[in-house]
C-alpha cells in the first residue's frame, strides 16, 4: 500500500517539473539583459553579423513560443541544451557539480544533527539551566549570523591564524583520488584512500559548519520546544509513574512524539542548504551547483539557469516526499 | 496529502520566481575582455610597492606554483572563449606565433620571422624543432588548421555546430596558405594596422591529435599544445593541474629565460571571493593571487613571507553623463563637473592612492595618448561660473545608476557634488545586464563604471567608447552617454585601417582633443592591478592584460 503511495507521490512531480521548467523559462526571458551582449563583454571587436550569428545558433532570433517548445521537446528527451558559457551540455555540466553540492548539504545537516540533537534534548530536560540559556543564545547567534560572514571568520580563525584547515577547494591535488562517484568523502572510502578522506574531510568541516550552523540552531529550538511539550504530557507522567527509567522516558517516550516538527524542520532545511550553498560555496570556493548558478544568472546563460532550477526544484519535491514518508514512520496513524 | 502536494508546488514556484530575481539585486561587473596590443611605444610600468626580497642565486627548477585565479575557466578550447582567466590558463600550455612583454611589445614566439609582404599578407617562418605536448612536431598545417577552425562559420562541431568565439577577435583574416612546412601565409580581407597585436591572442593546436581524439570533445578533455606546461587533470570550475614539458622550445627569444619552465608543477585553483582569495594566500594555500583590493595592501605588506606588486592598470574609469538629456545637454555643465570634483581626493580615499589620474578619453599609459592633455583642474569657481552661465545657478538634481561595484566611488562623486557645487546627486543599484542595456538606450542620466583598454590601443577601445552608437557593431558598444560627433565617428574609422603610426597619433591627438573639450564624461583614474605572492616566489609580477606566464618563474626555497 505505501508502495504505491509513493509511486503515486513520485507520478505527480512530473507536472510540477513540467510547471517550473515553463516558469524558469519565461521568468529568465522576462528578466532584462542580453546573453550575447553580455558575452561580447567589453570586446573591442565585433565581426560585423558576429551577435546576429551568435543569437541564431541559441535559437534566441525565435519567437517565444518557439523557443519553448524547443526547450521542451529537448527537456522531455533529457537534453537541456548547452551552455552559453561554457559550450558544454547543461546536464553534464550538472552532473559535474551536483554531487559536490550534495555532499556539502549532507555534510551541514550532519553537523547540525550532531550539534541540535542532543542540546535540543539537555535543554528540554534541564529547562531554564545554564546549558539551556548558553544554547539559547547560540541559537540566536547561529540563526542571525549570516552564512558569508560566518565562513570569514572561520577561515581567518581556522585556516590563517592556526593553519589547521584548508580555505578552498574540496580535496588537495595530489590525494590521489580516483573520482568514482563524484562524492570525495565516499570515493576515498571505496578506493581504500586513506590520504584522500583525511584531505577531503578537513576540506569539509570549515563549509559544512558555516552551511549548518543556521539549521543546527533551527533544529536545537524546535526539538527543545516540542521536547518540553512532549514531557508534559500524561503518558510521561505515567511512563515515570511506573517507574521506567528517566532515560527511557525521555528518548522513548518523549523523544520520538517531538520528532514529528523535528523532521518537518529538517526537510525544509534540507532545502534550504541547497539553497544556501550558492553563499557559502562562493566563500570556499567550492565548485558545486549554486556557483554554477550564480555565474549562470549574471551572465543571462539561460540553457544552465534552467537546468539548476529543475534540479533544485527536483530536490525540494524529492525532500519534501521523503520528510511525508518519515512521518509514517514515526507516526503510523498518518498516512501519505 | 493534497496539501503536501500543495505544498512542494508552492516551495518550488517561489524558488523557480526568486532564482532569477537574484539578478536582479546581485552585482555583476562587465566581463573584462581582452582586446588588442599596440607595438613600438613601450609603456612604462611604474612599479609602486616592490618588497625586497632576498636575492637568490639564481633559477632554480622544482616546486609546484598555485595560482589563486578570481574567476572560473570556461573552457581549454585555445578557439573558443572570450574571457581573461581562461586566457591565462591557455596560454599556459598553448603557445602562439608572436606573443607579447610584460612592457606590451609584441614579440616573436613560435614564428621565427614575421615579414609584411603587402598591406594585406603575413608571412611567417615556425621555428625548427618545436614539438606538441605528444611529441608530434609543429608545423603550417597546424597553424592553417588553427585558423581554420576559428574563421570558418560553425566550424565547431561540439556540443552543437557553432562559430569560434575568437573569431571576432581576428575578423580581417581572410584566409591562412601554406607555402611550406614550416612557413604560412595570412591573407588580410583589408589593411589592418592591429594586426600583430591581436594574433597574440591566439594559439596554436595540434591538427593530428585533435583529429585522432574524435575533434572538439575528445580535445578539451586532454587538450594538447605546444606550450610550456601539459595538461595533467582538471575541473574548470575548481582547480586545474598543470605539468612541466621538458621538451618544451624555450618559448620567445625576446623573453629570456628561454627553455623548459622551472616550476615542476603549475595549479590554477579558481577562488573568486576576494577575501577568501586574500586568506588562501596568507594561509599558504596558494604562491599568487591576482585581484588584490587595495584596502588591504598596508596589511599584506606588513607580512614578512609575502609579497605586492602592481603595474599599470588597463580600465579607465569615468561618470558617464547622457549628453541628450538635461541638464548634461549643455557642454558647459559637463565641463563644470569636471571642475568640481577632487578626483584626486576620490583617488586617495578609495583606492588607497593605488592609481594614477585619467586626463582625457585615452589612459595615459595608452600608446596614442597625447601628453599635451592635462587632466582638468579641481576648480570650484570656475564650475560654479559654468553652472550659473549654462542657467543652474542654483543647481541641478540627477541620479547616477551604477552596477553594485561602482557603488562606493558613484557615492564618493555624489558626495563631492553635494559639498561643492551644491548639486542634488543620489546613487542607484542595478544588476549590470539590466542596467547596460538602459543605458543604450539613452535611458539614463548618469553612470559611473570602466571599460577595459588592454590593448594601450586606441583601436576597438574608442569605437566603443566616443564613436556614435550603431546596435549589433563595435561601435558605441559601450557609448553610455550618448555622445555623437560626426568628426569624432569620422577618425575613428580613418585610424582603423591606417598603419602609418606618424598620421595616426595625428588622429587620434584630434580626438583626444575634440573628447576633453566637450566633456561626455567625468574623467577619473586609471587603477593599478595589484597581486600578491608568497615571498618565495622569484621572477614573477603582474602584467597589464593580467595575465600570469608562469614559464620565467621559480621558486627560492
Amino acid at each position: 500500500m505505501r508502495g504505491v503511495k509513493i509511486l503515486e507521490r513520485l507520478l505527480y512531480t512530473i507536472p510540477i517539473m513540467f510547471g517550473v521548467a515553463v516558469l524558469v523559462f519565461l521568468f529568465m526571458r522576462m528578466t532584462p539583459g542580453d546573453p550575447v551582449d553580455i558575452m561580447m563583454g567589453e570586446a573591442g571587436t565585433v565581426a560585423p553579423g558576429e551577435m546576429e550569428q551568435l543569437r541564431k545558433e541559441f535559437h534566441l532570433d525565435e519567437p517565444l513560443h518557439v523557443q519553448l517548445y524547443l526547450f521542451l521537446a529537448d527537456a522531455v528527451r533529457g537534453d537541456l541544451g548547452y551552455s552559453y558559457a561554457y559550450k558544454k551540455p547543461v546536464t553534464e555540466l550538472i552532473a559535474e557539480q551536483l554531487p559536490a553540492t550534495i555532499e556539502l548539504a549532507l555534510g551541514a545537516l550532519l553537523f547540525g544533527l550532531i550539534i541540535a540533537v542532543p542540546i535540543g534534548i539537555w535543554s528540554a530536560v534541564k529547562q531554564y539551566s545554564v546549558v539551556d540559556r548558553l544554547s539559547m543564545a547560540g541559537a540566536f547567534l547561529g540563526v542571525s549570523m549570516p552564512a558569508f560572514w560566518l565562513g570569514i571568520l572561520l577561515i581567518l580563525i581556522f585556516s590563517v591564524k592556526l593553519r589547521w584547515l584548508p580555505v578552498t577547494g574540496r580535496i588537495d591535488y595530489n590525494a590521489g583520488l580516483q573520482v568514482v562517484t563524484g562524492f570525495y568523502v565516499l570515493d576515498s572510502i571505496l578506493t581504500g584512500n586513506t590520504t584522500a578522506l583525511v584531505s577531503s574531510l578537513k576540506h569539509l568541516v570549515l563549509p559544512s559548519v558555516a552551511l549548518g550552523a543556521g539549521t543546527t540552531a533551527m533544529v536545537a529550538r524546535v526539538l527543545r520546544s516540542s521536547m518540553v511539550e512532549a514531557l508534559r504530557q500524561d503518558y510521561v507522567t505515567l511512563a515515570r509513574a511506573k517507574g521506567v527509567r528517566e532515560t527511557w522516558v525521555v528518548l522513548k517516550h518523549a523523544l520520538r512524539n517531538a520528532l514529528i516538527p523535528t523532521v518537518t524542520v529538517v526537510g525544509i532545511q534540507v532545502g534550504v542548504l541547497l539553497g544556501g550553498n550558492m553563499i557559502v560555496e562562493q566563500v570556499f570556493s567550492w565548485p558545486g551547483l549554486g556557483r554554477l548558478a550564480v555565474r549562470a544568472i549574471f551572465s543571462r546563460d539561460f540553457p544552465l539557469v534552467q537546468g539548476v532550477v529543475m534540479v533544485y526544484a527536483l530536490t525540494f519535491v524529492l525532500a519534501n516526499l521523503l520528510v511525508d514518508i518519515l512521518y509514517t514512520y514515526i507516526n503510523p496513524k498518518i498516512t501519505l | 496529502m493534497a496539501r503536501a502536494r500543495l505544498r512542494a508546488f508552492a516551495v518550488v514556484t517561489v524558488l523557480a520566481m526568486v532564482l532569477p530575481l537574484i539578478a536582479a539585486c546581485g552585482q555583476a561587473g562587465p566581463t573584462p575582455t581582452p582586446v588588442i596590443v599596440k607595438e613600438t611605444v613601450p609603456v612604462t610600468v611604474k612599479e609602486t610597492v616592490v618588497v625586497q626580497v632576498t636575492p637568490t642565486p639564481g633559477p632554480k627548477r622544482g616546486g609546484t606554483l598555485i595560482v589563486g585565479l578570481m574567476s572560473p575557466v570556461l573552457t581549454l578550447d585555445p578557439a573558443d572563449y572570450r574571457d581573461r582567466q581562461t586566457e591565462t590558463v591557455i596560454r599556459n600550455m598553448f603557445d602562439g606565433l608572436v606573443t607579447r612583454t610584460k612592457d606590451n611589445q609584441v614579440v616573436l614566439e613560435m614564428a621565427k620571422s614575421a615579414t609584411l609582404i603587402d598591406p594585406q599578407t603575413w608571412e611567417f617562418k615556425l621555428k625548427e624543432g618545436m614539438t606538441f605536448h605528444n611529441g608530434d612536431p609543429v608545423t603550417a598545417e597546424d597553424v592553417k588548421f588553427t585558423f581554420d577552425r576559428i574563421i570558418t562559420e560553425k566550424a565547431i562541431e561540439y556540443p552543437e555546430p557553432h562559430t569560434a568565439a575568437r573569431k571576432g577577435l581576428i575578423a580581417p583574416l581572410e584566409s591562412v596558405e601554406i607555402v611550406d612546412p614550416l612557413t604560412v601565409r595570412f591573407h588580410l580581407k583589408a589593411p589592418w594596422p592591429v594586426f600583430m597585436q591581436m594574433l597574440c591572442h591566439q594559439q596554436i593546436i595540434p591538427k593530428k591529435y585533435f583529429e585522432s581524439v574524435g575533434g572538439t570533445k575528445g580535445f578539451i578533455e586532454h587538450p594538447i599544445g605546444a606550450g610550456p606546461f601539459k595538461f595533467v587533470e582538471g575541473k574548470l570550475d575548481d582547480q586545474i593541474v598543470l605539468e612541466r614539458y621538458d621538451n618544451y622550445y624555450g618559448g620567445a627569444d625576446d623573453l629570456p629565460p628561454v627553455g623548459p619552465a622551472f616550476a615542476d608543477r603549475v595549479i590554477f585553483k579558481i577562488i573568486p571571493e576576494r577575501s577568501s582569495r586574500v586568506a588562501a594566500l596568507q594561509a599558504g594555500e596558494v604562491n599568487i593571487i591576482q585581484g588584490v583590493p587595495s584596502y588591504i595592501v598596508p596589511q599584506l605588506l606588513s607580512d614578512p613571507r609575502l609579497q605586492v606588486k602592481t603595474c599599470a592598470g588597463t580600465r579607465p574609469h569615468f561618470m558617464e553623463m547622457n549628453v541628450k538629456m538635461k541638464p548634461f545637454d549643455d557642454v558647459r555643465v559637463r565641463q563644470a563637473i569636471n571642475y568640481g570634483v577632487n578626483v584626486d581626493l576620490i583617488l586617495a580615499k578609495i583606492l588607497s592612492g593605488y592609481g594614477v589620474r585619467l586626463p582625457g578619453i585615452l589612459s595615459p599609459f595608452n600608446n596614442f595618448a597625447d601628453p599635451s592633455i592635462k587632466p582638468y583642474p579641481f576648480d570650484v569657481e570656475k564650475a560654479k561660473a559654468l553652472l550659473k552661465e549654462a542657467g543652474y545657478e542654483n543647481g541641478f538634481s540627477f541620479v547616477i545608476d551604477v552596477s553594485a561595484d561602482a557603488k562606493e566611488l558613484a557615492e564618493a562623486i555624489a558626495g563631492e557634488l553635494r559639498t561643492n557645487l551644491g548639486l542634488d546627486v543620489s546613487v542607484r543599484v542595478w544588476d549590470w545586464a539590466v542596467l547596460r542595456p538602459k543605458l543604450l538606450a539613452g535611458e539614463r542620466q548618469a553612470t559611473v563604471g570602466s571599460w577595459g583598454d588592454s590593448a594601450f590601443d586606441p583601436v576597438g577601445y574608442l569605437e566603443a567608447k566616443v564613436h556614435t552608437y550603431v546596435e549589433g557593431s563595435t561601435y558605441g558598444r559601450g557609448n553610455y552617454s550618448q555622445y555623437s560627433n560626426p568628426r569624432v565617428d569620422e577618425l575613428v574609422k580613418a585610424g582603423e585601417v591606417e598603419t602609418d603610426v606618424a598620421k595616426r597619433h595625428e588622429i587620434y591627438n584630434e580626438i583626444q582633443r575634440i573628447v576633453w573639450e566637450e566633456a561626455p564624461m567625468l574623467f577619473l583614474f586609471v587603477p593599478q592591478e595589484i597581486e600578491a605572492a608568497a615571498a618565495n616566489v622569484q621572477n614573477w609580477g603582474p602584467s597589464p592584460d593580467s595575465r600570469i606566464n608562469l614559464h620565467d618563474v621559480w621558486l627560492s626555497q
